[in-house]
């Protein structure tokens, strides 16, 4: 059983970021950089699963500037085996279609018999990459999971929609996204912690994983940034001092903000 | 008179042999321990502690009743060491006298004084026994769980060794008034109890006391040697383990700073860890030789369970439970202990040559899981223990109960109590060390305080620019460090004042923080703050058993307070205090460190500060644990108390004796969910001693009880008017005319 688990370094999701005023990018030197959260659910689910099955090999992926290694040495020091980290300049500034078409490149041809995401990152929030890379690859998308099981050659899942849960099958090779609040991930063990220091990661460029620089990158992004403001400070609101005239403070307030 | 010394050194003899066979099997089971660094190092520390706690029976006089009885015993069972030397001199010469001193009259009063007061000591550990009795108090007496037949025996015993020795004295009198021969040392007087004795059975005939004396003498050494098994197979060990245990303790005592991890007599380098070295104890084979005596010299007293918040909470964990079960584990897995000889490899593995050599029995016991969950088990609530000491057997369930192990506060009262000084705080911190390190097993709640201070420096996952908020809500300057470009702190600097993550995250430590810098102001001391430069000290790490993420935070701390040439520095946090004064010299970061109570009692005593209004209502002191126990900084916060308020009352739990307000050991993070709540115990005491503010030096203390009273408050209308305060809002108030 080998699978793929795709992680995300991301800035902190409760940093204030800021976007460079040279090229509208995030300014990442100024905020932590944190593997995506659940990214996290993610590996821990396929460290279950190579578990129930009594043996397996998890390889994390990841595209991402340097210090991106950090989420995958995370991610193995939770237990998994390697990594491969899809590093470029000419990767900065990529969007979910660019990303999606690397991640791609990279993982076919491995031989990988499930391929796991977190079902979105917490920066862009587009949660469309999962999707866009079982597409590109030919496989069965099986998305937004909060059960995973696999058994016989086949996966299901337990499918998270607005309408309520619907289980979904598919045969391997598939690709599953997972939500939050799957499963509880793993606290890194000390001794997880120093393996992880030995264990290989590939580094690629662009030429090594043999992509486009045309479909890569801020250049070949589908939509642009054409300019952007901060956010106003939060004003201080009206307090009013409830003393049986709440409920009419309230009604002229929704009065004069023609809501009512 | 030679069948008297027949009998005599025969009965020696033979008993003997089964002693001296004992006693080199517990000398090679404490030998078969992991190594200890640093105990025998302080020579003049060690033999001061001999003669204040061994000789002066120190720790045992903090209870006074028991104390004064166990004085009694113990000096008893020193003098009455003569009369031994006295009975088997008896054995080869019938007018036998120790040299020089053995005739004085002074000797034999001594001798017999002390025969009675063992006999008055241990009627008085009689009555406690009877009025302390498990079978009717259950888990409220501290003898819960401790053997009660062998308690009984014990007393039994001593009991008979004191009778047989006036029986065999009076008999010696009266042959030598017969005889006209020094028969007995003292003929001359002195020995007021063997001479009473003695005028029992004078008109016996000299004779039939020849014949008494013969028997008498035979009867004591019977009797010791007898009591000498059973003190080498019973807790009464401790008469031996107990005076080695405290040559060997941690000076000053074993609170305060945590021991780093050693491997080899070294710190525990973690960036390059050898393959073999130990995360913590995983298994009773993980422990120190010193960890094995420990375990031997604990006499059940349970003066340490009667002071622990957890089990004083119904919950499972009971530092002497605690103590008792390992000691158990150690003796039943005794055989893989001296067969591995030190060498068992932990995390997980064992030494297979030791366990092949094992009965299946006992194999299985060594292979069974040493910590985890006895969910369901009998007797849960009381760590598997029944009222008189027996363990419940359930031989599949982990051994260490886990939830026991996560109980604690780590609040130090059972170190502070232990008058044989056994460790406990250690050893639950090393098993949480394992826990955590290597087994990644330990309460989910604990993962948030982990990431967070791995990812944001502080246990709430505040952003670090947040540090500077209090600055802003205080109307004069406040120096930050590199404001103004400088890269070591300026010598007009008197303090460097860290804040702490509470002092910086949370609203009433806040309000501490704030008060304290404009105290420092208006008594003219300048200070500065390192802003977004602290990072948690990293105390919750550690005290959680994360001593990997306490050495990455504490090494970050100690290069920044290094770099910038830190040395005098002020806190408001008590565990901040412990840390920075206490922990970080183990890395290399030596700085005067003061809590603000200590300050501002001093600028206060110098009149530098000058409280006018003092306010009316009574306030009673809640001692930290981390400010007293911990650090003994007793008297400076209780100075300020008394400046700033016109009535002071006491909690009967005060001083060492304080009871911890439940939020140290990682706790705060933790949510109980067994038994009742210990903040809510203790704040029923404060409200109870009538007190309309709680004088607090701690944030976690004041979020702790100001939780407890406002629910008090809520629930049922109780605890009117009553506030939990700093000490320093105190102060502050009553310095405004």
């Amino acid at each position: 059983m080998k699978i793929a688990v795709c992680v995300k370094q991301v800035p902190d999701s409760w940093a204030e970021k800021k976007l460079r005023d040279s090229d509208a990018l995030l300014d990442r030197e100024s905020v932590e950089s944190v593997m995506n959260e659940l990214d996290e659910y993610a590996v821990e689910e396929a460290l279950k699963i190579v578990e129930a099955n009594g043996s397996g090999e998890i390889v994390i992926v990841t595209m991402g500037p340097q210090r991106a290694d950090e989420a995958i040495r995370k991610s193995l020091s939770m237990g998994a085996d390697s990594g491969i980290h899809l590093v470029d300049a000419g990767l900065a500034g990529s969007d979910a279609i660019a990303t999606s078409y690397a991640l791609a490149k990279v993982i076919e041809g491995r031989a990988f018999d499930l391929i796991i995401f977190g079902s979105e990152s917490t920066d862009a929030r587009m949660s469309v990459v999962p999707a866009m890379v079982a597409e590109r690859l030919g496989l069965a998308q099986l998305t937004f999971a909060n059960k995973v099981e696999v058994a016989g050659g086949s996966v299901t899942i337990d499918r998270v929609g607005d309408n309520g849960i619907e289980t979904v099958t598919a045969s391997l090779p598939a690709v599953v996204s997972v939500v939050e609040k799957i499963n509880e991930p793993r606290y890194p063990s000390f001794k997880g912690i120093m393996g992880a220091k030995k264990k290989t990661i590939e580094s690629l460029s662009l030429a090594d994983a043999g992509l486009d620089a045309g479909q890569t990158g801020l250049a070949a992004a589908w939509s642009k940034v054409d300019s952007f403001a901060a956010r106003p400070a939060k004003a201080a609101g009206v307090v009013v001092q409830d003393e049986g005239e709440g409920g009419v403070a309230i009604a002229d307030f929704l009065d004069a903000q023609k809501v009512l | 008179m030679v069948l008297r010394l027949v009998v005599g050194l025969a009965l020696t003899v033979g008993i003997s042999f089964f002693a001296g066979r004992r006693v080199l099997f517990l000398v090679k089971l404490a030998r078969s321990g992991k190594p200890a660094t640093g105990r025998l190092s302080d020579p003049t520390g060690s033999v001061q502690a001999e003669a204040i706690e061994v000789l002066g029976q120190k720790k045992l006089l903090k209870w006074t009743i028991p104390g004064i009885a166990h004085v009694m015993a113990f000096w008893g069972f020193l003098v009455l060491g003569a009369t031994i030397l006295e009975v088997y001199g008896a054995l080869f010469n019938p007018e036998f006298a120790i040299p020089i001193i053995g005739r004085w009259s002074i000797v034999g009063f001594a001798e017999d004084l002390f025969g009675l007061l063992v006999l008055v000591g241990i009627s008085i550990f009689a009555v406690l026994r009877l009025t302390n009795n498990p079978a009717k108090q259950g888990r409220w007496s501290r003898f819960f769980g401790s053997h009660t037949s062998g308690a009984w025996v014990i007393l039994f015993m001593i009991f008979n060794v004191v009778w047989t020795l006036f029986l065999y004295r009076a008999a010696q009198y009266n042959v030598g008034l017969y005889k006209g021969t020094n028969n007995f040392p003292f003929m001359n007087g002195g020995a007021f109890m063997s001479e009473w004795v003695a005028s029992w059975f004078y008109g016996l005939g000299e004779t039939a006391n020849e014949i008494i004396e013969v028997i008498g003498i035979w009867l004591q050494i019977a009797v010791v040697l007898f009591f000498l098994l059973i003190v080498l197979h019973s807790k009464h060990l401790h008469i031996g383990a107990a005076p080695i245990n405290v040559y060997v303790s941690r000076r000053p005592d074993g609170l305060g700073p945590l021991q780093p991890m050693m491997h080899n007599g070294e710190p525990l380098n973690f960036e390059d860890p050898p393959e073999d070295a130990l995360f913590g104890k995983g298994h009773i084979a993980e422990f120190t030789w010193k960890g094995y005596v420990d375990l031997m010299a604990c006499t059940e007293c349970g003066r340490c369970q009667s002071q622990c918040p957890a089990w004083n909470t119904e919950k499972p964990l009971s530092p002497k439970l605690m103590i008792m079960n390992l000691r158990d584990t150690m003796f039943a897995q005794s055989d893989y202990l001296l067969a591995a000889k030190g060498k068992h490899p932990g995390l997980g593995e064992f030494d297979q040559a030791a366990l092949e050599s094992l009965s299946p029995e006992v194999r299985a016991q060594v292979e069974r899981p040493f910590i985890g969950s006895r969910l369901g088990s009998e007797h849960e609530a009381e760590d598997g223990y029944t009222f008189d000491g027996h363990r419940t057997s359930n031989a599949e369930l982990p051994i260490i109960d886990e939830e026991a192990l996560w109980n604690c506060t780590m609040c130090g009262a059972c170190v502070n109590q232990c008058p044989v000084d056994i460790e406990h705080i250690d050893h639950f911190v090393d098993m949480r060390r394992n826990q955590v390190m290597v087994a990644s097993d330990f309460p989910s709640e604990l993962n948030g305080l982990f990431k967070n201070l791995e990812n944001k420096g502080n246990p709430w996952g505040m952003n670090s620019s947040g540090r500077n908020d209090w600055m802003s809500e205080v109307d004069f300057d406040v120096r930050v460090f590199g404001a103004t470009g400088e890269d070591s702190i300026p010598d007009d600097i008197d303090y460097l004042f860290w804040v702490g993550c509470a002092g910086a995250f949370e609203d009433r430590a806040k309000r501490t923080t704030k008060n304290v810098a404009e105290l420092m102001n208006i008594a003219g001391v300048s200070f500065m703050v390192l802003g977004d430069g602290e990072t948690c000290t990293g105390d919750p790490a550690r005290r959680a058993g994360n001593e990997f993420l306490f050495q990455m935070q504490a090494q970050q701390n100690v290069e920044v307070l290094n770099e910038i040439k830190a040395t005098k520095i002020v806190v408001t946090c008590p565990h901040c205090l412990n840390t920075l004064k206490r922990e970080y010299p183990q890395l290399g970061g030596n700085y005067e460190v003061v809590h603000h109570s200590e300050l501002l009692a001093e600028l206060v005593k110098a009149g530098r500060l000058t409280p006018v209004n003092k306010i009316e209502q009574t306030v009673t002191y809640h001692d930290p644990c981390y400010l007293g126990r911990h650090n003994k900084i007793y008297t400076p916060p209780r100075e300020l108390v008394s400046a700033s308020a016109t009535s002071v009352v006491e909690m009967e739990r005060s001083g060492d004796k304080s009871f911890c307000c439940g939020a140290g050991g990682a706790r705060m993070w933790m949510e109980e969910k067994i038994g009742t709540r210990i903040n809510q115990n203790r704040a029923d005491e404060a409200i109870a001693t009538g007190a309309k503010r709680i004088a607090v030096g701690c944030p976690f203390c004041s979020v702790m009880l100001n939780d407890a009273v406002t629910s008090r408050q809520q629930e049922e209308g109780r605890a009117v008017g009553v506030e939990v305060v700093d000490i320093s809002t105190l102060l502050l108030n009553a310095s405004k005319p």
